[in-house]
């Protein structure tokens, strides 16, 4: 383990390493060669004066001190480099290998196992202190790295901050892949020069945990996927592309970036609902303003016709009451005012509905109470048109807006008793259909001119048959908006016994229970 | 006519809308108070007491469901809304807050005189005391012996359907919403299961009348309530 640790050091992070280690293995050699040869020419003339035994203590220094500021490779090769000078220089007979006395090779022995265990020791010591300072180093940027990613404002901002931490701690590019970005991996961070594996991306994603893969280090490819997890799902995933050609990623990289990883998830989620946040509080104010818009654009466009429609009426009230001709008049102002008034509530109404998500109202209730509303409600229109409803009595409760879906009723009667013969039935029928429920009202008069019919549901367009009649072709496309935001469709077709026949449908759904009444 | 003519309160901005809605109020051989803004027509109320008050809900001084959760602190006058809003949210509320009806712009002036007949009729009525036996279409209900008949025949109804019914029958020509419907019949705790109230009205027009899909007389005022027309 701090073998493999030492090799990653060493190799991996020349640009963290210190003075020493930014060296090629060769000067190292050479200033190691050098170290030894020069305490060989400073012992030389103390020969005489010192013991063989303190010169030996002279070579262990130089151990120790190459151990310390070269590594312990260095160190390996000053023990035997000393072991073997000291033999040549000092031993007698010395300018040779040989040993005169025996006694010799306990000196040398001894001389080399400590030059090697010293060596050992204050290089590992070293190394600790070493890793300790990077560590130091890197909790350090991991610390500013999260109080950044805290303060950063836009998804730019944590792809840069993350691509400058990668860089600067492991000389890595990197890059956010944000979860839309799967299906095209389009990359939040702009010129990057890194290639992403959609596939491991994808994995990392899925499965929450890290994926690497180290044949793709070296080739442009990110070869580290790291998925951003926060607390409430994952958020995207963080690419790592090493520069060099990597055999292997260190344990420590992968816990730090795993850690960054985690901060990035969190600023992400941060922003995301921030996000949401302003975009909720958005549609809340463009909400209100259409809603203050639509309601004062009614207020104002209702009250005079309100004036005229009532003036109108109380012409008949004067005494004594006015000519015939003029009553004629005055009731041909009311109606021309109300079918005013019925085409500004359905242009509101179209606005409305048009103007974005319907908000429904949506409770349960029997279909049979809301039919007979709208037949109340119309009912100046179905004078000369008796309507036939036919219900089947096992008929559900369904959810739908009581309101609206009385719009339907009223827009469809009243265009069947528009086109139909006076005094024909209209019908309302309504059966069960899988899980939908088929409404279809009918009437006996000509029919569509076409069987093609489903243009009839846009706005402004009306059927050819009906180019004489009074009208505006928002009606049905009204009825259809509705229904489509029920979640049903709308049709229109020919009865096979004659007459137009539009039918909607309606989702069935779960009713709620109703709790038996205790008699 | 020895009584004195009962007075209406119109308070109404629109100058046009109150002329021809004072013609259709003194057909009814009433007397009119006008008044423009909201705290003019408490000081009229306040002062001349009429006997039915005409409101229309956007007045320029503030929300006229305002003045009528002041008034129904102190006065039981009836109260009918006229409203150019179509959001039944505040048919609702001013109905919640008190008012008896609502009329939505533009109305003619028959369903006008009509609301405002029936809505003089019951304040005479409610001077009289209530009478215990009512009838509608073919139906005698007698509230003193809890007694529905159809024609001759008995009409046995649940606890729950007679006192619906007791409820609507007591406030003829009132729209009464879902949610008072749902508090008092049900209790507090039912204001939101709205499909109870549906379904049970659909119980008493199945059983008192004569086609219940086209009722006549258990009305529905589609998104706010129902209205007992006798």
């Amino acid at each position: 383990m701090s073998c493999c640790r030492k090799k990653t050091m060493t190799s991996e992070n020349p640009v963290d390493a210190p003075f020493s280690e930014k060296l090629k293995p060769w000067q190292r050699l050479l200033l190691t060669v050098a170290a030894c040869t020069a305490t060989t020419l400073l012992a030389t003339p103390l020969l005489g004066h010192l013991d063989l035994a303190n010169i030996v203590m002279l070579f262990l220094l130089t151990v120790l001190l190459v151990a310390i500021t070269l590594g312990r490779g260095a160190a390996v090769l000053a023990s035997i480099l000393s072991v073997l000078l000291f033999d040549i220089f000092f031993v007698p007979p010395r300018f040779s290998l040989a040993v005169e006395n025996i006694q010799y090779l306990v000196t040398f022995s001894v001389m080399l196992a400590t030059g090697l265990i010293t060596g050992q020791l204050a290089a590992g010591l070293k190394q600790k202190a070493r890793e300790a300072q990077m560590r130091e180093r890197r909790t350090r940027a991991l610390y500013d790295a999260a109080r950044m990613l805290a303060g950063a404002l836009t998804k730019a901002q944590v792809v840069d901050i993350a691509q400058s931490f990668t860089h600067e701690q492991l000389e890595a590019d990197s890059l956010i892949l944000l979860p839309e970005d799967h299906a095209h991996p389009v990359v939040a961070a702009a010129g990057t020069p890194c290639k992403i594996d959609p596939l491991l991306a994808r994995i990392a994603e899925d499965s929450g945990t890290t994926v690497r893969n180290h044949e793709l280090s070296g080739s442009g490819y990110a070869a580290l996927y790291l998925p951003l997890r926060a607390s409430m799902r994952t958020r995207g995933v963080l690419a790592i592309a090493f520069r060099t050609d990597v055999p292997s990623v260190a344990d420590d990289d992968v816990a730090l970036l795993e850690a960054l990883a985690s901060l990035i998830g969190i600023a992400l989620e941060r922003l995301h609902y921030v996000d949401v946040a302003q975009s909720t509080q958005l549609k809340m104010v463009s909400e209100r303003l259409r809603s203050s818009i639509l309601s004062a654009l009614s207020h104002d466009l209702r009250t005079p016709l309100t004036a005229l429609v009532g003036l109108a009426d109380s012409l008949f009230l004067i005494k004594p009451p006015l000519p015939t001709v003029a009553l004629e008049s005055a009731q041909s102002m009311h109606e021309q005012a109300a079918r005013l008034a019925n085409l500004v509530g359905n242009l509101l109404d179209m606005a409305r509905l048009n103007a974005g998500e319907i908000n429904l109202r949506r409770e349960w209730q029997p279909l049979e109470e809301v039919i007979g509303a709208s037949i109340k409600l119309i009912g100046s229109a179905l004078v000369a048109h008796p309507v036939k409803v036919s219900l089947p009595a096992d008929l559900p409760l369904l959810e739908f807006d009581a309101v609206l879906l009385e719009r339907v009723f009223c827009n469809l009667l009243e265009n069947a008793a528009k086109y139909a013969p006076v005094n024909t039935n209209l019908d309302v029928v309504a059966r069960l259909a899988g899980d939908y429920v088929e409404v279809e009202v009918g009437d006996r008069g000509p029919g569509f001119a076409s069987d093609n019919n489903d243009r009839l549901f846009d706005m402004f367009v009306r059927d050819e048959s009906v180019a004489g009649k009074p009208g505006t072709g928002l009606g049905l496309a009204i009825c259809r908006a509705i229904v489509e935001a029920h979640g049903g469709t709308i049709h229109a077709a020919n009865r096979p016994q004659g007459g137009a026949r539009i039918s909607f449908t309606l989702p069935r759904g779960t009713p709620p229970i109703l709790e038996e009444e205790s008699v | 006519m020895n009584t004195p003519k009962p007075r209406v309160l119109l308070i109404e901005d629109e100058k046009t809308i109150r002329r021809f809605v004072r013609v259709a109020i003194e057909e009814e051989g009433c007397s009119v108070i006008e008044a423009e803004t909201i705290a003019g027509g408490l000081v009229e109320a306040g002062v001349q007491k009429p006997d039915l008050l005409i409101l229309d809900l956007g007045l320029p001084d503030g929300n006229g469901i305002d003045l009528i959760r002041d008034l129904r602190g102190w006065s039981e006058v009836p109260i009918l809304i006229l409203s150019a809003r179509t959001q039944e949210n505040d048919k609702i509320d001013a109905l919640d807050a008190g008012a008896d009806d609502y009329l939505t712009k533009p109305f003619s002036v028959g369903e006008l005189r009509a609301r405002i007949r029936a809505l003089l009729r019951r304040r005479l009525r409610n001077g009289d005391g209530v009478s215990p036996v009512v009838e509608f279409g073919n139906v005698t209900v007698d509230l003193s012996r809890r007694l529905v008949l159809r024609g001759d025949e008995t009409v046995h109804l649940t606890p729950i359907e007679y006192r619906l019914l007791a409820t609507l029958l007591g406030h003829p020509g009132k729209v009464l919403t879902q949610r008072n419907l749902l508090r008092e019949i049900w209790g507090p705790s039912y204001v939101e299961s709205s499909h109870y109230l549906r379904v049970y009205v659909g119980h008493l027009r199945q059983k008192l009348e004569i086609d219940p899909t086209q009722p006549r007389h258990f009305l529905t005022e589609t998104g706010v309530g129902y209205r007992f027309q006798p």
